[in-house]
C-alpha cells in the first residue's frame, strides 16, 4: 500500500462517502506539510538567532501553520474518529439503543460545530481590527482556521448521520494494524540458545 | 440563573456528553455554549478564548516531542533500547517485568507521552512476556504503571502544558520530575523483586553482552541527551530542542538503523501533524471552560472552601488539591484538568507560599497516578486493550502498584528540598533564585 493508501482509515467505512475521501487525503496532508512547515521554519529561526541575524518573519509563519495544523487536523480526527474520548459507551449498545447514543453524540458534534462556524466567523470579522507583527496582516487571517474547521467538522458529521441512518451506525470493524515494533522475541530467543 | 447553577449545568453537560460518547473537546465546548448561552457572555468571546488557549509558543513543543515518539515508534529502533534495558536488568528477580520498567524509564525521556509509551511497551514486551507464563492482568498493570512516567520525567507533555497553561517554568518542571520519576521507576522495580512474578531466571549479561546492547542503542540514547543537555545548558528552549531532537532522528538515528524507513518519513509527518492536533484541540476547549469557571467566580468559591478547612498550611493545601485531583483525574484526561483547574491552582499556590514548580510536580505526580485508577484510567485501559485482558482484572492487578504512586505524592508533598534540588542545582531561576547582587551565588527563596 503506498503512502496515500495508508493515509486513509479503513475503519468505520460504513459511515463514509467515496467522494471525500480525497478530502482526508488532502487534510492529512496538509496537516503533515504544516507540521513539516513550521519543523522548517523553527529551525530556520534558531539558525538565523543565532547568527545575530534574526529572521522575524518566521515566527508568525509558524504560528500561521501551528494554528491551522491544529484546527484542521481537529476537523479530519472527527472523520476518522480519532479524538479523545470518555468512553466507548455505544460501543457496547446494539440496535435501537445504540442507534440513539449515535444520532445524540452526532448532533451534539453538529451543533457544536454550527457553532464554531457562526461565532467564529463574528470572531473573524472582529480580527480585522488587530495586527500582527512584523508583516502587519490582520489578525483574522489567524481566526479563519476557527470557522473553516467548524465547517469540516459539520461536513464529516452530517456524513456519519446520513450514512449511519442508511447502514447502521453498528459495523464489524477490521483489526487496526499494529505498531511497525520489533517485539523482544528475537532477542531473547537467541540469547536463551546461547 | 445563579453562577454555581451555570457551572454545575455546564460540568453536568460535559460529563454526561463525553460519556455518552462525544468526543472530549465537542464536550467541553458543548458545555460551554450552554453556560455561556444562560448568562451575559458573547460566544464570539467563547471562540476567542478557545483560539487564546493554543495560541502560545510555549505549546509548539508539544508537536515535536510527539514526532520524536512517532519517528522512533514508526522507524522501529527502539527495539535496541528494549535490548539495553534486558542487558541491564533482566537477571534481576521479576525478569522482564523489571525490563519493563527500565524501558519505560528510558523511552519516557524520549517521547514525553504516556500514551506512545503504553503502545511501545506492549509492543515490544507483552507478547514475550505472556510466553514466560506472566499473569497478562499483571503484565496489564506493570505496562500501564511504568508508562505514566513519561508524565513526569522530560520531555513531559504534561508538564509542558502546565508550565505552559500556569506560567510556570517548564525547565524546572522538568528538572523536578526526575526525582519523582526515579522514585516511581524504582519503586516499581522493587515491587516486581518483592512481590511481582519471578519470572525466567536468567544468568546476568557480560560487561561485554552490556557493552554490545548500549553501543546498539546509542544513537536513539542521545535523545535524551540532547533534549535535557540543550535545555538545560540554556542553549535551547524545550521547543528548539524538540526540533534538534527530530532533526537528529532524519538526518542520523534513521539513515544509520533503518535506511529504508527514510520513504515513509511523509506518512510519519502526516500522521504526527493530526496526532498533535489531539491533545491542542482539547487545550483550547478546557481554556474557554477554565475561563467561564474563573469568570463565574468558581476557582474563588472552590478555593475558599479548601481554605477554610486547610487554612494557609502549604501541606494541607496541597493534600487537600491531591485528592481533588484524584477524584477529578478519576474522570477526565490530565491535560484538561490541568487547564480547567489552573486559576484555582495558582490562587492556592500563593496562599499557602508554595513555590510553583514543587506545586506543579505534585500535581503532575497526582494525574499521572489518575491514569491507573478506575473508572478512567486512559493508560491502564490502553494496556489491557494491547494485552489482551479484561479492565477490570488489570485494575486488581495494579492495585497493589497504588501504593507506589501513593508514597512517591505524599514524598514529594513533604520533602519540596529533595524535589526542587536538581532544579535548584541545574536552573535556579526556574525556582525563583536569583543572582546574588554582591558576589557569585544565588539567592533562593525558602
Amino acid at each position: 500500500m503506498g503512502i496515500a493508501g495508508k493515509l486513509l482509515l479503513s475503519r468505520q467505512r460504513h459511515l463514509k462517502w467515496r467522494a471525500l475521501d480525497l478530502l482526508e487525503m488532502a487534510l492529512m496532508i496538509i496537516c503533515g506539510g504544516a507540521l513539516f512547515g513550521f519543523s522548517v521554519t523553527v529551525s530556520f529561526d534558531i539558525l538565523t538567532r543565532t547568527m545575530g541575524h534574526p529572521w522575524l518573519w518566521l515566527q508568525e509563519v509558524t504560528s500561521t501553520l501551528f494554528i491551522y495544523a491544529i484546527f484542521i487536523g481537529a476537523a479530519v480526527a472527527t472523520r476518522r474518529n480519532d479524538h479523545l474520548y470518555l468512553s466507548a459507551l455505544s460501543d457496547a449498545l446494539q440496535g435501537i439503543p445504540r442507534l440513539i447514543v449515535e444520532v445524540i453524540v452526532r448532533v451534539v458534534v453538529l451543533s457544536v460545530a454550527v457553532c464554531l462556524v457562526y461565532f467564529g466567523y463574528i470572531n473573524y470579522l472582529r480580527g480585522f481590527g488587530s495586527f500582527r507583527l512584523p508583516s502587519g496582516t490582520p489578525i483574522a487571517s489567524l481566526y479563519a482556521a476557527i470557522p473553516l474547521s467548524g465547517a469540516l467538522i459539520a461536513l464529516f458529521t452530517i456524513e456519519q448521520l446520513v450514512n449511519g441512518f442508511r447502514n447502521g451506525f453498528d459495523n464489524p470493524e477490521p483489526p487496526e494494524e499494529p505498531l511497525p515494533i520489533t517485539s523482544l522475541e528475537s532477542i531473547l530467543s537467541s540469547r536463551d540458545e546461547s | 440563573m445563579s453562577p454555581p447553577v451555570v457551572l454545575s449545568l455546564m460540568t453536568f453537560c460535559f460529563l454526561f456528553f463525553g460519556y455518552l460518547g462525544v468526543p472530549v473537546p465537542f464536550a467541553l465546548m458543548a458545555g460551554v455554549f450552554v453556560g455561556a448561552s444562560l448568562i451575559d457572555v458573547s460566544l464570539a468571546a467563547i471562540i476567542q478564548k478557545m483560539f487564546d488557549g493554543v495560541d502560545s509558543e510555549a505549546l509548539l513543543a508539544i508537536p515535536f516531542f510527539l514526532l520524536v515518539g512517532e519517528l522512533m515508534s514508526s522507524a522501529n529502533v527502539v527495539v535496541r533500547v528494549a535490548n539495553l534495558s534486558l542487558a541491564l536488568v533482566g537477571h534481576i528477580r521479576g525478569g522482564l517485568s523489571q525490563v519493563v520498567t527500565v524501558f519505560s524509564m528510558f523511552f519516557s525521556e524520549m517521547s514525553g507521552s504516556t500514551t506512545a509509551d503504553v503502545a511501545v511497551i506492549s509492543r515490544a514486551l507483552a507478547g514475550p512476556m505472556k510466553r514466560e507464563g506472566y499473569n497478562p492482568a499483571f503484565i496489564a498493570a506493570i505496562i500501564a504503571s511504568a508508562s505514566t512516567i513519561a508524565a513526569l520525567v522530560p520531555p513531559s507533555i504534561t508538564a509542558v502544558v502546565y508550565g505552559a497553561v500556569g506560567n510556570v517554568s517548564i525547565a524546572g518542571l522538568f528538572m523536578a520530575g526526575v526525582v519523582p520519576g526515579l522514585m516511581i521507576g524504582f519503586g516499581l522495580m522493587i515491587y516486581c523483586y518483592f512481590f511481582g512474578p519471578p519470572g525466567t531466571r536468567r544468568s546476568r549479561a557480560s560487561i561485554g553482552e552490556v557493552a554490545l546492547a548500549a553501543r546498539a542503542a546509542a544513537l536513539p540514547m542521545m535523545i535524551p541527551i540532547i533534549l535535557l543537555g540543550g535545555i538545560l545548558t540554556g542553549w535551547f528552549t524545550p521547543t528548539e530542542a524538540g526540533v534538534v531532537a527530530v532533526v537528529w532522528i532524519i538526518a542520523v538515528i534513521i539513515p544509520a538503523l533503518n535506511r529504508g524507513h527514510l520513504r515513509l518519513l511523509p506518512y510519519d509527518f502526516c500522521l504526527a501533524g493530526l496526532i498533535f492536533s489531539l491533545p491542542l484541540i482539547t487545550i483550547g476547549a478546557a481554556n474557554a471552560f477554565g475561563w467561564m469557571l474563573a469568570y463565574m467566580r468558581g476557582a474563588i468559591v472552590i478555593a475558599d472552601w479548601i481554605i477554610s478547612i486547610a487554612g494557609n498550611n502549604p501541606h494541607f493545601i496541597m493534600l487537600m488539591l491531591v485528592l481533588l485531583f484524584t477524584i477529578i483525574g478519576d474522570f477526565i484526561e490530565p491535560v484538561p484538568t490541568i487547564i480547567i483547574f489552573m486559576p484555582l491552582v495558582n490562587m492556592l499556590t500563593k496562599v499557602g507560599d508554595i513555590n510553583p514548580v514543587h506545586m506543579g510536580v505534585v500535581l503532575i505526580a497526582t494525574l499521572a497516578f489518575g491514569l491507573i485508577t478506575p473508572p478512567y484510567g486512559l493508560v491502564l485501559l490502553m494496556a489491557s486493550k494491547f494485552v489482551g485482558v479484561r479492565f477490570s482484572q488489570a485494575l486488581r492487578a495494579a492495585l497493589p502498584i497504588y501504593v507506589v504512586f501513593l508514597a512517591t505524592i505524599a514524598f514529594a508533598i513533604y520533602f519540596p528540598k529533595v524535589v526542587l534540588w536538581l532544579p535548584k542545582q541545574v536552573i535556579p531561576e526556574s525556582v525563583g533564585c536569583f543572582k546574588a547582587p554582591d558576589g557569585p551565588g544565588y539567592i533562593c527563596p525558602k
